[in-house]
């Protein structure tokens, strides 16, 4: 029901670029897998899959016709040495439209100098090309554009001096802690996960007492709630982004925008009123699962190598918590300064909450109807 | 060539867009945009295919046309003219790979029928591949009946002017005459001369052909808009403003709203440009337009159309060919819109070996400015005087 919202909300897709397959080329010793992402609107072409001729590929026509749609590319791509069989099917949305995900593997290990012929649609479309990426591990990505017209392409193993050769360039290998970067700058610049985070921390220099919200005497006594709710986003976000990451679990981002939106007007509203039955630690770990898919979201972007998928994880999700601790810390900092403020529990915890709440359902409206209302 | 893709300036930009007054588009437009479609039910739709002006249904018969009659110049030559227009209306060069491909029974240029090869070197040169359109069109025109295809000629004489070739161009558009075409010939000498510094006896070529009551609205639109370019380039902006603002009075037209557009936006008038490209189907060309319209004017779309151009330029550029093909836009937008001027340059100047047009002229002239280099500028000034384009505008700059 989910996937199916998505798919209606992103079901147009216009293009305006020359046709493109996408193959990903994983090479192992021995073995090779590979994923073919063809465009369904170019199959369509080639196969007529448009059997109720109604303008739409519905998911129905597109599994009656993969086996016509597998043979067809099968028969158009052979690479030197190596017996490709199936091992999977798939679909995939892209800026341009739906792609049937064709996955391969082989027995084989690829040569230095793999020749590949590559012929899809050459009869259909000759301004269509293959772009494919070669990973070796522990080498930089060798990316080849196929041409069907040419009977094969010899795709040379790239090195730093041979950057602009015609067949394959080498792509710049990521530095070491590259995407420890991008994950600090991911949660600087995540403005929703920064709400919400502070939204939780506006009454953690307070206790809840009978009499309403008091200021607590010493900083640890603050500083214990605020890292248990630290703790607790961290561990549910993690999960939920390692999740997504592995692609184990996949929710489309219409759905999971909207839904940090929500967690941001709870969290806000719970500092007001009291709405959770449960501890507040309890509600940060449900609410941090969502916040983690939002993370996994950028990742598709950042290319992890497959290679050392795990140890670039690791250092996004540390980046991460670096520039959580680093919000953190600054905000607690000067909420404690202020707490025996008079006016605290009025202005910071109910004017601040009422802020975010309107903040969060202005992003709500924007993320659900994708009509643009904010500067952030 | 490796495209100059500056993934540093997309984070930076980033951060600038959230802090700046700008409207952000969640998702969708994400770059390199994809996730994985899990569908439950056999009725639920994947894909909605393309259908432009034609329905889906008059798609197939053209299709079922072709693949049925697969010797059939006259029935290949139609439907990809058809593929050809659709290209044009949506922007979308897929069509143009379709047309390409119906043409292909006949891939030997010495024997294919006289309108698949004209109809291929126009193609060639929809997608940019100059070189092979001039080809094409040359072999055709050598045939025994060559000197009286005056759209082939007209066709030969526009991308030799593209190139920069203006002499060629000039013995082309006299061949058009010879064809017997008076009217396109004239114009066609017109443009060259005007390129060329011939200002005024250009001008009054073109004003006495629109004196002509009689003439096709497509004719009277093509003969404005080349004297509506004729006074940009000239400096005078009135004359330019009321020979566009006719243009449009006469219908649509995609090319000169873009060339409106960019003179509007140079003028200082970028609100203006955004009100001309509105309906316009948003092509590359005209996206490219509003993004910088929209970015000078502060306007309410401008960030959505900034990040939509920034990813068609990022998927674009998966093919490591692409900055040749779209190296003036790309160039245009690292100007403009990235304030990048070292890789504006280096955009500009892969263009100007593909085409060279006063606005790819125009692009280097102001990259070269904007990046100080002065072997840069010297280069940008060297290439114009080796053309001969008289443009005050790159005089402005250089």
């Amino acid at each position: 029901m989910i996937a199916c919202v998505g798919v209606l909300v992103t079901g147009l897709a216009s293009a305006h670029k020359s046709s493109d397959a996408y193959l990903q080329l994983d090479a192992a010793p021995n073995h090779l897998t590979l994923r073919w992402d063809i465009a369904l609107r170019d199959l369509d072409v080639a196969l007529d899959l448009d059997t109720d001729a109604d303008g739409k590929l519905s998911w129905g026509e597109v599994k009656t016709a993969w086996p016509a749609i597998e043979s067809y590319a099968m028969a158009r791509l052979a690479i030197d040495g190596c017996e490709l069989r199936t091992t999977g099917r798939g679909l995939e949305r892209r800026n341009d439209g739906a792609y049937a995900v064709l996955y391969l593997a082989s027995d084989c290990t690829l040569s230095r100098q793999p020749v590949i012929a590559y012929t899809l649609f050459a009869d259909v479309d000759p301004t269509h090309r293959g772009i494919a990426k070669i990973q070796r591990p522990g080498q930089p990505i060798v990316l080849s554009m196929l041409d069907p017209s040419k009977a094969s392409t010899s795709t040379e193993p790239a090195s730093a001096a041979n950057a602009s050769a015609p067949a394959g360039i080498a792509i710049r290998p990521p530095s070491r802690w590259q995407f420890l970067g991008e994950g600090i700058r991911h949660i600087l610049t995540g403005y929703d996960h920064v709400l919400f985070l502070l939204c939780l921390l506006l009454p953690a220099v307070m206790r809840r007492t009978r009499e309403g919200w008091r200021p607590v005497d010493k900083l640890s006594e603050a500083i214990l709630p605020v890292l248990g709710i630290i703790t607790a986003f961290t561990v549910a976000h993690s999960i939920t982004l390692g999740l997504a990451a592995l692609k184990l679990v996949s929710l489309p981002s219409s759905f999971i925008e909207p839904a940090i939106a929500v967690t941001i007007m709870l969290a806000a509203l719970d500092n007001v009123w009291r709405v959770f039955p449960v501890r507040r630690i309890v509600v940060t770990f449900c609410f941090g699962l969502i916040h983690g898919f939002g993370f996994a979201s950028v990742l598709s972007e950042l290319n992890l190598p497959t290679a050392d998928f795990a140890w670039a994880l690791l250092q996004f999700n540390v980046g991460l918590e670096m520039g959580q601790l680093l919000i953190v810390g600054v905000a607690t900092a000067a909420l404690f300064s202020v707490r025996d403020w008079k006016r605290y529990r009025q202005i910071v915890i109910r004017g601040g909450s009422m802020v975010a709440m309107l903040i969060a359902a202005l992003w709500f409206i924007e993320r659900t109807t994708n009509v643009p209302l904010m500067p952030f | 060539m490796r495209c100059p893709y500056d993934r540093s300036v997309r984070s930076r930009t980033r951060r600038a867009w959230a802090l700046a007054a700008g409207l952000f588009v969640v998702a969708l437009s994400q770059p390199g945009f994809a996730e994985p479609i899990t569908p439950t039910r056999d009725d639920e739709i994947v894909e909605v295919l393309p259908a432009a002006s034609g329905t889906r249904d008059e798609d197939r018969r053209l299709r079922k046309l072709v693949r049925g009659r697969p010797g059939d110049a006259a029935v290949a030559v139609m439907v990809a003219r058809r593929y050809l227009a659709r290209a044009r209306e949506a922007g979308d060069p897929r069509f143009a790979g379709l047309a390409l491909a119906a043409l292909h029974p006949w891939p030997d240029a010495t024997t294919a029928p006289d309108d698949v090869l004209l109809l291929r070197a126009t193609l060639q040169q929809y997608l940019h591949d100059f070189d092979a359109s001039v080809a094409s069109l040359r072999l055709l025109l050598a045939r025994p009946e060559g000197e009286h295809m005056a759209q082939a000629w007209l066709t030969l004489a526009t991308v030799l002017r593209v190139q920069g070739r203006y002499a060629e161009s000039d013995e082309a558009c006299r061949r058009v005459g010879l064809a017997g075409v008076q009217v396109y010939s004239s114009a066609c000498f017109a443009e060259n001369a005007a390129l060329r510094g011939e200002v005024e006896s250009a001008r009054k070529t073109f004003e006495t052909l629109l004196a002509n009551p009689r003439l096709p609205t497509a004719t009277q639109g093509w003969l404005l808009t080349s004297l509506a370019e004729l006074e940009t380039r000239d400096g005078h902006a009135a004359s330019a403003d009321a020979a566009f603002r006719s243009v449009l009075r006469l219908g649509p037209d995609a090319y000169a709203a873009v060339d409106y557009a960019d003179f509007l936006i140079d003028q200082g008038r970028p609100s203006e440009a955004l009100k001309v490209l509105k309906d316009e189907t948003r092509t590359d060309a005209v996206l490219l337009r509003l993004a910088i319209a929209g970015t000078r004017a502060s306007a309410a779309t401008a960030t959505r159309d900034v990040a939509e151009m920034r990813d068609r330029i990022a998927l674009a550029d998966q093919r490591p060919d692409a900055c040749k093909f779209h190296g003036r836009e790309q160039a245009m937008f690292a100007l403009a819109i990235d304030h990048a001027p070292a890789r504006a340059l280096e955009l500009a100047r892969g263009n100007v070996e593909l085409q060279r047009e006063a606005i790819d002229l125009l692009v280097l002239a102001e990259a070269a400015r904007a990046s100080g280099e002065a072997d840069a500028i010297d280069e940008a000034r060297r290439l114009k005087a080796t053309l001969g384009v008289y443009d005050r505008r790159i005089d402005a700059v250089l």
